[in-house]
């Protein structure tokens, strides 16, 4: 093996321990570097036969070398450890409010970035007028059928209402719609009254002022998601055809992500005149005055006078439970977690028992502050976090992004407010520090006979809790006891209060 | 006690060179037939136990044997006591590296 051999071999060498060198801690890193590097000179010489430089040797000496990485590894464990017993930062109070912020801030800033979350942050794109109910046969179980025949609806709009003062009609039917730009597409088009976006007060995007020629021709808003797949997000869109089955429609606007909350999935909007519309869909109903004060529920009853159907039954449904938004559903879930709770954990925090001491009102309030700031940061993390979820993968509202919404804030904040009431119960009452070091004491087969459970103590001195195994008559809970100065000796090194 | 009672058969091994006289790093691996994976980590858990204490060799004396500087390990109390007990738990210890092997440093 020749000189430039065992020079290449020995630069691999040094570099592997430069390298290797970055897995040690910080501190510690130049003097580990230092003793490997005599080390392996130690070796190198060791395994030289005179001058000569074999394979055999320049193999040992690299597993020699591969040895250095278990030592850095071992280093930092310690290190590691080392940090965990005497970092006064490492089960402090501060450490875990800190950790809660971070996971915040992290769901919060992924929530500015999701489209989908935007879109459901703000309630005024989709919030549609309190006054608008949604007319349905009250034999249907579903609000998201469609029931009325536009014939009906025709008849209503001419006919004088008493507590009605306004109607619009829709129907969703899936369409071949083609442009010169894009393929042709099937598309569930909502072919609706001229009136529908205006009633609704949904607003639009990149609209255009129309003028009488072109206004003969009926409008057709996209949604946003057709708009950017199938129209390139063309910020010129507004004013161009598009073919829609056998007739033609001119784009008129885009819909921002999320508006539309009404019964049946769009992807596009078709506003035409009454005559022109056939089938059977959804009347949107604008209250009069006499009928906001016949609404005193969220679904009511309607019976039609001058009927041409005697037995038809017809239904008011508010669109309140539609357009709740994410809130909502997070209020609702937060309200069933704070429900459960008791099945999963104690919620009881009053199991201290200081026979000779009594925490200052200023420990207690701290405490109190404690926990409060806990399930504070909590609720915004499972907010965020639970939207985040939900509109992963999707842009805009749809049903499973709101079961998921509910399904993940649900669990969350059930087992965020669990793990908050247990972390309360293992910090000391004085520091707030969790308790650390458990020992196990007594057998588990003595229980009734004397004490078996785990003891737990401050690092800082103040306390020692105690933790049955198993809850008996005389110690059902867990306990508390405050370590006086006799203790103090034992922590020296640390402050005791 | 508890500490001593637990101490391995290496760690021991390790503490029965260093206490013959085997005080750096490579002559451990060599006396002890152990690899360098097992030796560094373990002479690092010893340290850590405050059973053998660390030291760099003078520069100048490195300087004058035209070699890098070592760092040396000794025992400390705690390391002797750990290592007498040790030796009553593997009475072999002592057969495999004899204490009289002192070598000169």
């Amino acid at each position: 093996m020749n000189r430039f051999a065992a020079w290449i071999c020995s630069t691999i060498e040094g570099n592997t321990l430069r390298c290797t060198s970055l897995l040690a801690p910080a501190q510690q890193r130049a003097e580990w570097r230092q003793e490997w590097r005599a080390e392996l000179w130690h070796a190198r010489e060791a395994t030289r036969i005179g001058e000569e430089i074999t394979w055999k040797t320049e193999w040992e000496m690299l597993r020699f070398c591969s040895g250095a990485i278990q030592d850095a590894l071992a280093l930092r464990r310690l290190a590691w450890e080392r940090r965990e017993t005497h970092s006064a930062f490492h089960g402090s109070a501060m450490e875990c409010l800190l950790l809660l912020s971070a996971i915040l801030t992290a769901s919060y800033s992924l929530s500015l970035v999701l489209p989908g979350v935007r879109a459901e942050s703000h309630p005024s794109l989709y919030k549609v007028n309190s006054d608008l109910i949604l007319i349905q046969d009250a034999l249907a179980n579903d609000d998201s059928l469609a029931t009325i025949p536009i014939e009906k609806y025709k008849v209503w709009k001419t006919r004088r209402q008493r507590y009605f003062d306004g109607f619009a009609f829709y129907r969703v039917a899936r369409e071949v719609v083609s442009t010169r730009v894009a393929a042709n597409e099937r598309l569930h088009v909502a072919h609706g009254s001229l009136n529908l976006f205006w009633m609704l007060g949904l607003p639009t995007r990149l609209s255009a002022a129309v003028g009488e020629a072109e206004g003969r021709t009926p409008g057709l808003i996209l949604s946003n998601e057709v708009w950017q797949r199938n129209f390139g997000a063309d910020p010129l869109i507004s004013g161009k055809m598009v073919k829609i089955g056998r007739s033609e429609a001119r784009v008129i606007g885009v819909a921002p992500p999320g508006v539309w909350r009404l019964p049946g999935s769009v992807d596009a909007w078709l506003l035409e005149k009454d005559n022109a519309n056939i089938g059977v869909g959804y009347v949107i109903a604008h209250l009069s005055a006499l009928g906001k004060s016949e609404m005193v529920a969220r679904r009511v009853q309607i019976t039609p006078s001058n009927a041409d159907d005697p037995d038809e039954e017809l239904c008011g449904i508010s669109f309140a439970d539609r357009t709740k938004g994410p809130f909502g559903f997070f209020q609702f879930t937060i309200f069933l977690s704070f429900l459960a709770l008791p099945a999963i954990t104690s919620v009881s925090l009053g199991e201290s028992n200081f026979c000779s001491y009594r925490p200052s009102w200023t420990n207690r309030l701290c405490r109190w502050m404690f926990l409060s700031t806990k399930i504070a940061l909590l609720l915004p993390t499972v907010y965020f976090a639970s939207l985040d979820l939900a509109y992963w993968h999707t842009m805009t509202y749809s049903i499973g992004a709101q079961y998921v919404q509910l399904g993940s804030s649900f669990t969350m904040s059930l087992f965020g407010l669990r793990w908050i009431f247990l972390d309360q119960r293992n910090r000391c009452p004085v520091c707030l520090r969790r308790v650390t070091h458990p020992a196990q004491v007594g057998l588990a087969g003595r229980t009734f006979l004397a004490w078996n459970g785990t003891e737990l103590i401050c690092a800082d001195g103040h306390t020692l809790l105690h933790v049955p195994a198993l809850p008996t008559s005389w110690f059902d809970t867990q306990r508390w006891l405050y370590l006086d100065t006799s203790w103090k000796f034992l922590f020296a090194g640390t402050s005791v209060g | 006690m508890a500490q001593e009672a637990k101490l391995s058969h290496t760690a021991a091994l390790i503490l029965q060179a260093i206490n013959a006289g085997f005080v750096y790093g490579f002559s451990i691996m060599e006396m002890t037939g152990l690899p360098s994976g097992t030796v560094y980590p373990a002479m690092r858990r010893l340290e850590r136990d405050d059973l053998i204490r660390s030291q760099w060799e003078k520069q100048s004396i490195a300087d004058a044997e035209q070699r890098p500087a070592r760092k040396y390990y000794r025992l400390t109390a705690t390391g002797k006591t750990t290592l007498d007990s040790s030796r009553r738990r593997y009475p072999l210890l002592e057969r495999l590296i004899p204490s009289d092997e002192v070598k000169q440093v």
